[in-house]
Parts: structure tokens; C-alpha cells; sequence
């Protein structure tokens, strides 16, 4: 078994990484495909969004918002808009 | 007639019919018409003539055309040309002169009495356009409706397929905007192809007319003129459009003069609740209106007429004169010989042998089957409409008879054909059959085709360049296309359903193009087949209207038990079908309005024991709906309960109010946005969008369109989309489905649901107080029903250019936010480069004769019939 690790996004943290995801999951599930994410959970978000294996390229230029959108196999993730009007999607999971 | 004429008629028939078509296996025994005692027919004719017994007047018909057409004498000639003078056909008498049957002067060969007698025919038949000061000879029934719609408030006219109606409407409607107070007249046709064809129609006739226009958008700007004084509006639009103008209007929506063209359609499923509330609305904002009501070969047209309002003169007209011979050909297989088929024709009860029919092949398939006999009897001559049970069908049909036709030279396609063939595969997809059909002078066509296409396929048919015609139902629907012959078996209406018999009459109707043709020719392919025809091929009668509303009203209790249903149920697990929901939305709406069933008019129609049980049960339901009766009124068959439901989805949502919005199609978000949308829909309003899994297929269909996408660029992403998630298509299914998407979902279902949705979701923000959400711009029920989302697309519309058209000028244009004027000088700016621009052919014309009349070529839209 790995060793504990905590996480913290701003404020906000966790013990173990597995209650971070978990956090990211429900947050995810409470959208429905098409929702812009609301101003407090994109704060969140964004601070999660740094811990990306890829944040600088996902990031780009700078962020805008956040959206839920429909990825493959019929389930959804979260989007990064940015401030250039191009958008990418990444895998909450990852921000752990 | 049977004792005096009978055999003489019988022999009178057979000839006829064998004049008209090719391959028949040679009849020593066929006689010849010099042959009848020809005085004394046309004797018996000038008796039948005064009658006003539909067969008697059509025996007199059969010798008036016999005489001019199978006769070497001319004497006998110019007696059949004075018998259709008395059958006041004047266009056949106009027809027998032009093709050099009779000589010309037959007013100089005849002696004074008769001569007088003629004119004084003529005058009596013959109307004033006031516009004009031009007299228009007219039949009786012309006659009848000219001074009846004149005189009376409300109308009500019927009479068979090619008596004129529509020309005759047509010029009364031009008469009375033009010369009459009429500044605004909404002309109601039930398809968007009757709305295009009688659009166009309109423009031809109003071409020499100034400061009447004509247009077909549901859009405020020439209504407001024409209400502020500037040029008169005739709006032509479907029942939809009609609610959606009059949604942007409000109580602005005053209108002076209403025709409601093919108005037995209140009788259909669905859409005929929608047209009834159409006129009921339309009649509630302007009592004063007159109103026509114009039906094909109805038995009771005075129905329509049973709600006009106190003191409102009513009159109905009503005609069953034959006005081209109509000869119904039962073909029979020969037993044992399938290249052989035997015709009858049907002959009041009595059938005629006409002789026998040899195909090329042996069909072995019921498309081999409509393609081989079709093309056998045509031969050279053109003019022949196959009826094809659906979309799929019609392609095969037009693919066996193409395979028929002999060789051609690729290199010596007609330009006209060669320019539809690019249409078809620039407008539609590189691989749509219908190109390399047209080149050989054959084409299919259905309800989901593009307007622009449709119609250059109907005016081709019309000059000749197409000589089959293979269509569906919609020619049924209305489209006034006329032709020499119709074959058919098993008609089939909708989804499998056997067509009803006024509906299979409507269609044969088409056979005969009155002042072009004498008579016309309906193939009843395997008569006696019970699975064909159930019923057998039906009788000629005239069928009466009924209101769908009525019709489900009479289901009675099972209607009160679905109400009850869906006020608990959640929409898709109430079981009924969509006639209880579209006439529940409609008794709801009613009742929330008026507080009452019984105080509708419909109530005089029903047993009042059951209006009284409804109204309770209305009571029941309404009590618990929160949705004021106005916002319930502009939304025709759309279930207040619906309404209430989604209210109460909006309150009971926990995230951001404005993610319920439909996300601005620029936008990223925009298409997943539409997906849950329309799961919202299904699970609240109405299941429209299902099922759930298919909302995705959907959304891309609805997303596109409403981008202003070409059908093309819509066609390509549809099929990327199968290849991306693995799924099995073939080309021409997929062409077919991608239609049919468009048109039921995008343009039908999305509009009138998602406009719902939006009332209601701004309802909810007024309750929550932010009403800084609600956008006042386009309202998305246009925005869908025309496939536009940028005002320079909105504009080009308006100017009178097809979708088709518009979008793929857009494509050239960089700004999309021209307003019509700016978007009009864009156009004449460039009129030198419009060739360079590689539009297809027909594009270009139809941008030229809309908008840069003096650089086009002549109108060659449809000719009014």
C-alpha cells in the first residue's frame, strides 16, 4: 500500500488523495453536460487544475472559466475555457 | 343514361384511354370513332351537360373530348368544341384550338342563334378582376366562389383537384389586397411545400404589381410596415408559423384576410389541432376578418363554417363538376404471363376493356412492378407520377426506371437537368442518386428534401424535362402538381397506415392537367390484392371534413382517462397516443381561457352530459397549473401540464438559473447544453427527443442547423459522427436520415418544444428574480424553424432567398450582422462577380430573378394551375 499523501486545493484540503478525486467526482456528478461551472467551484477548479501533470499546457494562455461537456463513451469531464476562446478537456482525476 | 348512351360511352372510354397510352398489345376489335352516330351523341351530351349529376356531366365531358379528339369530321369537332362552351370548360375549347384540333373562328362558322347563344354563355361565365378591369371566363364553379367570397364574411369553398381553386383564390386574394382595404392577409397552407409553391405563385402574379409584398417569415418588419400604411403584406405561412408571428405580435397581430387552403387538414392528427387553433386564434384577435376555406371534393365544406361569429354572413360553395376525364385503369397481371397485364377501366359501376399492357421485363418485385408498368404505358410521352410507399422506395422505383430508358449521351444531358444533377450534389451530398436520375430525366421526391431542390424538381416536371416523377405523400399534402398519369398500388399514407380514400381521390385528382390535357390517367396496379388494398381501390365519392378535435372528442371517456393519466404520470409513461396529447393541450388551453368548455364553440357539437364531465375533469387538472392561459395559448399542443412540470423542474434545480439556459451556438458548451435540454424535455414537457441516447444524435443534428450549416456540411459531420463512434450506415439511408432530421426534428419538433422550454424557463427567472437573463433577441422557435442564428442569414431569408441559397452566399459574406438593406447591397455590389462565385446553377438563378430583377432571366418559378 502507497504512503498517504495529502492534497490541498486553495483552502481546501484533504488527507489523502482518494478524498481529493472523491471531491472532484461528486463535484463532476452535481453538472449536467452543457453547465458552465458556478464562480466558487471554478476557484476550486482552477487551483486543482495546477496540480495537472499537464497544467501549463492545459492552462494555456489563462483561464476563463470551466464547463462540464460530454467526453467519450457517453460520460462527461471537465473543460477548461480560456481567455483565447479555445477550450480542453482534462481528467479531474489527474489533479491529485 | 345506361338504356339511351351506355354502350355508345363504353366504346367512347376504351378509345380514349387506348389514345393515351403506349405498349398496348394491338385490339383487332377495337372500333373506330367515325363509326358512332355522333349527332345523336352529341345530342345526348347537351342533355347530360344541363344536369348537375357528377356522371352525367362527366358522360357529356367524355363525348365533348371524344368528338374534338378521336373525330376526322370537323363539323363533329366543333359541336365537341360548343359541348365544352356548355360545360363552361373554356380552357379545354382554348386547348382543342391551340392544338389545331378545331380551326380557329368557330364563332364565324357558327349560325347566329348559336352564336349569340355562346356569347351570352360566355359573358354570364366570366368575372371582373378589379385590378385589372379584365373580364377571366371561369367555370360555374369559379363563378360561384368569385361572387360568394366577395360578398359573404366567411367562405367556405370545395371542389375536385383541378377545378381551378387555387388559380382562382389566388387571383381573388391579389384582387381583394390590391384593389380592396386588405392591408395584411395571412394565406394558411398545412406544408412548407404548399407555403414555397404558393409563395412563388404569388410573386409571378404580383410581379406587375406595386406596393404588395409577399413573405413567408414569421418576422414583425413587413407586417409593421404594411399596419404603418407602406406596401400591403400577403404572409403565406403553415399553421407553426402562423403561432409564432402571432407570438411576436401579441394583440399587434391584426390581420384583415384569412385563406385556409387544403382545409380539411383539421381533420389530421396532430397538426389538425394546431390548424384549428390557428384559425380559432387568428378569429379571436380579428372577429372582423373575412375567411376562406378552400377543400378538395368535400362533401360538407358548410362545416368550417359553424364557428363564425354572431352576425357574420357565411356562405358555402360547393362543386363536383369534372373538369378533365379522369379514366381509373385497373391493371391486372395475366395469369401465368407476367409481362402481360390487363386493363379495365372503371366506368361509373361498369368496367370497360381497354386491352392488354406488355411490359419489357418480367417485374419481380413490387418496385419492378410500379417501374415496369409506369414506363411501358408512358412510352415517349412524359407526365407520369409514380406514388411510392416512402422516401426509400422512391429512390429504388426511380433507379428501375432509369435503367429502362434507353442509352444516353452523357455529353447531352439538357443544361436545365444538368443544373438540378449539380444542385443534388453540391446542395446535398456528391453521392445523392437523385443527380445522376435527373440526367436521364427522371427524378424522386419527398416531403424531406430541400425546398429548393423540390421545387426545381416540380417545375422541370411541369415543362416536360422530367418525364417520371416519383414521389410520396406530400404530393398528397397539397403541392398543386398536376400531371397525365398517376400510377400507383397500395397507397400508403404515413407510417404503413393505407391511405383513406379521400386522400387516394386528392392524389388522383393530379391526373389530367385541366387546359393542358383532356384527360388524365390513374394505374391501379393489383386491384384485387387485399394486402395492396384492403378496401379495394376506392370509389370516386366526396368524404367529409371533420375536425380532429371532434373526432378525439368522441373517444369520450378514454380521453378523460389519459387526461387524468397525465396529470400524475410522468410524460412518457402515460400511455396514448399523440392525438389525445395534442387535443388534451388543446381542451386544457380552452378551458384555462375561457374557464369553461361549455362556453366553446365546440361544445354544440358534443353530448352536454360529457362537457360536463370534462369541464370537471379540466377543473381538476387546471387548478393545480400555475401557467397563466396566455403563455398556454402560445404554445398550440403543447400540454399545459407539460408546462407546469418543467416550472417545476426549474425550482427544483440546484445549480447555476442560467446553465438552464440554451447556451449562444458560438459557444463551446452549446451542444452538450442542448443535449440535456432535451433530456430535461423528455422528462418533463413531453418525450419528443427520445430516446435519452438519442438526444446526443439529436443535439449534433439541431446544433448544426441552427450554425446555419449547409445540408451538405450537415450530411458530411453526420456521417464523420457514425464513422467517429463505430456505427454501420449506408450512403443513401444516411442522405435520407439526415433529411428527415432536419425537417422533423430541427424545424418541427426543436422549435415547437424548445420554444416552450424558453417561456417557461423565463417565467421561472421572473419568479426568481433575474430576469437580467431573459434575452429579448430572436426567439429561438424562428431561429430553428429557419436554421439561422446570425441576422445576415436572417436577412438574406427575408429577402426571399431559400435557405440553401443563404447559407451558401453567407459563406461569402464577412459580416454577419447585415440588416436587409445592407445585406441587398452587398448582392448588387457584386452582381458582376456572382458567376466567379462557383454557387450551382440554380442558385444563381434564383438570386438573380429574387433580387437583381433586371439582370436575371425570366421568372420560371411554378405556373399557376
Amino acid at each position: 500500500m502507497g504512503k498517504k499523501k495529502p492534497v490541498s486545493y486553495g483552502d481546501l484540503h484533504f488527507n489523502t488523495q482518494t478524498e481529493a478525486r472523491a471531491f472532484l467526482n461528486a463535484m463532476l456528478g452535481k453538472y449536467d453536460i452543457g453547465d458552465r461551472v458556478s464562480a466558487a467551484d471554478a476557484v476550486i477548479l482552477s487551483s486543482a487544475l495546477a496540480l495537472h501533470p499537464d497544467a501549463v499546457q492545459r492552462i494555456g494562455p489563462g483561464i476563463k472559466d470551466f464547463s462540464v461537456r460530454s467526453a467519450d463513451f457517453g460520460t462527461k469531464c471537465f473543460w477548461v475555457n480560456r481567455i483565447d476562446g479555445t477550450t480542453q478537456k482534462f481528467s479531474h482525476k489527474a489533479c491529485v | 343514361m345506361a338504356e339511351g348512351v351506355g354502350d355508345e360511352i363504353a366504346t367512347l372510354t376504351k378509345l380514349t384511354v387506348r389514345s393515351e397510352l403506349s405498349n398496348l398489345v394491338d385490339d383487332p376489335e377495337a372500333n373506330t370513332a367515325d363509326k358512332l352516330d355522333w349527332h345523336r351523341l352529341i345530342l345526348a351530351g347537351s342533355i347530360l351537360a344541363r344536369s348537375d349529376m357528377r356522371a352525367n356531366q362527366e358522360a357529356g365531358l367524355r363525348i365533348a373530348v371524344g368528338a374534338v379528339v378521336l373525330v376526322k369530321d370537323e363539323k363533329v369537332r366543333d359541336a365537341g368544341a360548343m359541348l365544352l362552351g356548355q360545360l363552361s370548360n373554356f380552357r379545354a375549347v382554348t386547348l382543342a384550338i391551340g392544338r389545331g384540333l378545331v380551326a380557329d373562328d368557330l364563332d364565324g362558322r357558327l349560325g347566329v342563334s348559336l352564336r349569340l347563344e355562346t356569347q351570352r354563355r360566355e359573358m354570364d361565365r366570366s368575372v371582373l378582376v378589379e385590378t385589372s378591369g379584365r373580364w377571366l371566363e371561369v367555370n360555374e364553379f369559379q363563378q360561384r366562389f368569385w361572387t360568394g367570397a366577395s360578398s359573404a364574411d366567411w367562405l367556405s369553398a370545395s371542389a375536385p383537384t383541378a377545378s381551378g381553386k387555387t388559380f382562382l383564390v389566388l387571383q381573388w386574394l391579389v384582387d381583394q389586397i390590391t384593389a380592396g382595404e386588405a392591408k395584411v392577409a395571412v394565406y394558411l397552407a398545412p406544408t412548407r411545400a404548399l407555403v414555397t409553391e404558393i409563395e412563388s405563385s404569388l410573386e409571378q402574379y404580383l410581379k406587375a404589381v406595386k406596393g404588395v409584398v409577399v413573405s413567408s417569415l414569421p418576422l414583425r418588419t413587413k407586417f409593421d410596415d404594411a399596419r404603418a400604411g407602406g406596401a400591403r403584406l400577403i404572409l403565406v405561412l403553415t399553421q407553426e408559423r402562423m403561432h409564432l408571428l402571432a407570438n411576436v405580435l401579441g394583440a399587434d397581430f391584426l390581420i384583415d384576410l384569412m385563406i385556409v387552403d387544403e382545409a380539411h387538414k383539421i381533420g389530421d392528427d396532430g397538426r389538425g389541432v394546431i390548424l384549428q387553433d390557428a384559425v380559432e386564434r387568428a378569429v379571436r384577435l380579428n372577429p372582423k376578418m373575412s375567411l376562406v376555406f378552400i377543400s378538395p371534393s368535400t362533401q360538407n365544406p358548410g362545416e368550417l363554417l359553424a364557428d363564425a361569429p354572431p352576425g357574420a354572413t357565411t356562405q358555402a360553395v360547393d362543386s363536383d363538376a369534372p373538369t378533365v376525364l379522369q379514366n381509373v385503369i385497373l391493371a391486372k397481371q395475366s395469369k401465368g404471363k407476367p409481362k402481360l397485364w390487363n386493363l379495365v377501366a372503371r366506368q361509373g359501376g361498369e368496367e370497360v376493356d381497354i386491352g392488354t399492357l406488355q411490359l419489357a421485363s418480367s417485374p419481380s418485385s413490387i418496385p419492378k412492378r410500379l417501374a415496369f408498368i409506369a414506363a411501358a404505358a408512358t412510352g415517349d410521352r412524359g407526365g407520369t407520377l409514380v406514388y411510392a410507399n416512402g422516401a426509400g422506395e422512391s429512390e429504388n422505383i426511380a433507379d428501375f426506371i432509369s435503367q429502362l430508358q434507353p442509352d444516353h449521351d452523357p455529353g447531352a444531358v439538357d443544361p436545365e437537368l444538368a443544373a438540378l444533377a449539380e444542385l443534388a450534389r453540391k446542395g446535398v451530398h456528391p453521392g445523392f442518386r437523385l443527380a445522376k436520375f435527373v440526367e436521364r430525366g427522371i427524378a424522386f421526391h419527398f416531403g424531406n428534401m430541400p425546398s429548393l431542390l423540390r421545387l426545381e424538381i416540380e417545375r422541370l416536371f411541369r415543362s416536360g424535362k422530367i418525364r417520371f416523377l416519383v414521389c410520396t405523400s406530400t404530393l398528397v399534402e397539397g403541392v398543386n402538381l398536376s400531371c397525365r398519369t398517376i400510377v400507383v398500388r397500395g397507397p400508403r399514407k404515413g407510417k404503413g397506415n393505407p391511405m383513406e380514400p379521400h386522400d387516394f381521390w386528392n392524389l388522383a385528382g393530379r391526373a389530367g392537367r385541366w387546359g393542358d390535357e383532356f384527360q388524365g390517367n390513374i394505374i391501379c396496379v393489383d386491384p384485387h390484392d387485399g394486402s395492396a388494398w384492403p378496401h379495394g381501390v376506392p370509389v370516386r365519392s366526396r368524404y367529409p371534413i371533420r375536425r380532429e378535435s371532434d373526432a378525439v372528442l368522441d373517444a369520450g371517456g378514454e380521453l378523460l382517462g389519459y387526461l387524468e393519466e397525465r396529470a400524475v404520470g410522468a410524460p412518457r409513461d402515460v400511455d396514448g397516443d399523440g392525438d389525445f396529447e395534442q387535443v388534451g393541450a388543446y381542451l386544457l388551453t380552452t378551458y384555462m381561457r375561457l374557464g369553461s368548455i361549455a362556453d366553446a364553440e365546440l361544445a354544440k357539437r358534443h353530448d352536454a352530459a360529457f362537457i360536463k364531465n370534462l369541464d370537471q375533469t379540466l377543473s381538476r387538472i387546471a387548478a393545480k397549473i400555475e401557467i397563466g392561459s396566455d403563455l398556454a395559448t402560445r404554445h398550440s399542443g403543447v400540454s399545459p401540464i407539460g408546462m407546469q412540470r418543467l416550472l417545476e423542474t426549474f425550482r427544483a434545480y440546484k445549480g447555476e438559473p442560467d446553465n438552464l439556459l440554451p447556451a449562444e451556438v458560438a459557444s463551446d458548451d452549446s451542444y452538450d447544453r442542448f443535449v440535456t435540454i432535451m433530456r430535461r424535455i423528455n422528462a418533463s414537457l413531453f418525450p419528443a427527443f427520445e430516446p435519452d441516447a438519442r438526444a446526443k444524435l439529436l443535439a449534433l443534428i439541431v446544433f448544426q442547423w441552427l450554425k446555419g450549416k449547409s445540408l451538405a456540411e450537415i450530411i458530411r459531420r453526420n456521417i464523420a459522427w457514425h464513422e467517429e463512434v463505430g456505427k454501420a450506415y449506408k450512403l443513401p439511408d444516411i442522405i435520407r436520415e439526415t433529411m428527415m432530421l432536419v425537417e422533423q426534428i430541427a424545424r418541427f419538433r426543436a422549435p415547437k418544444y424548445f420554444s416552450a422550454y424558453v417561456d417557461i424557463l423565463h417565467l421561472y427567472y421572473v419568479e426568481i428574480g433575474r430576469q437580467d437573463l431573459i434575452d429579448a433577441d430572436l426567439d429561438i422557435g424562428t431561429q430553428l424553424e429557419f436554421g439561422v442564428s446570425s441576422r445576415t442569414l436572417i436577412s438574406l431569408m427575408e429577402l426571399g432567398l431559400s435557405r440553401m441559397t443563404a447559407v451558401e452566399l453567407f459563406e461569402k459574406i464577412a459580416r454577419d450582422d447585415l440588416d436587409r438593406d445592407q445585406a441587398l447591397q452587398w448582392i448588387t455590389e457584386r452582381a458582376d462577380e456572382l458567376d466567379t462565385m462557383e454557387l450551382p446553377v440554380v442558385m444563381l438563378r434564383e438570386l438573380r430573378e429574387r433580387l437583381l430583377p433586371s439582370g436575371g432571366a425570366a421568372m420560371t418559378g411554378p405556373q399557376p394551375v
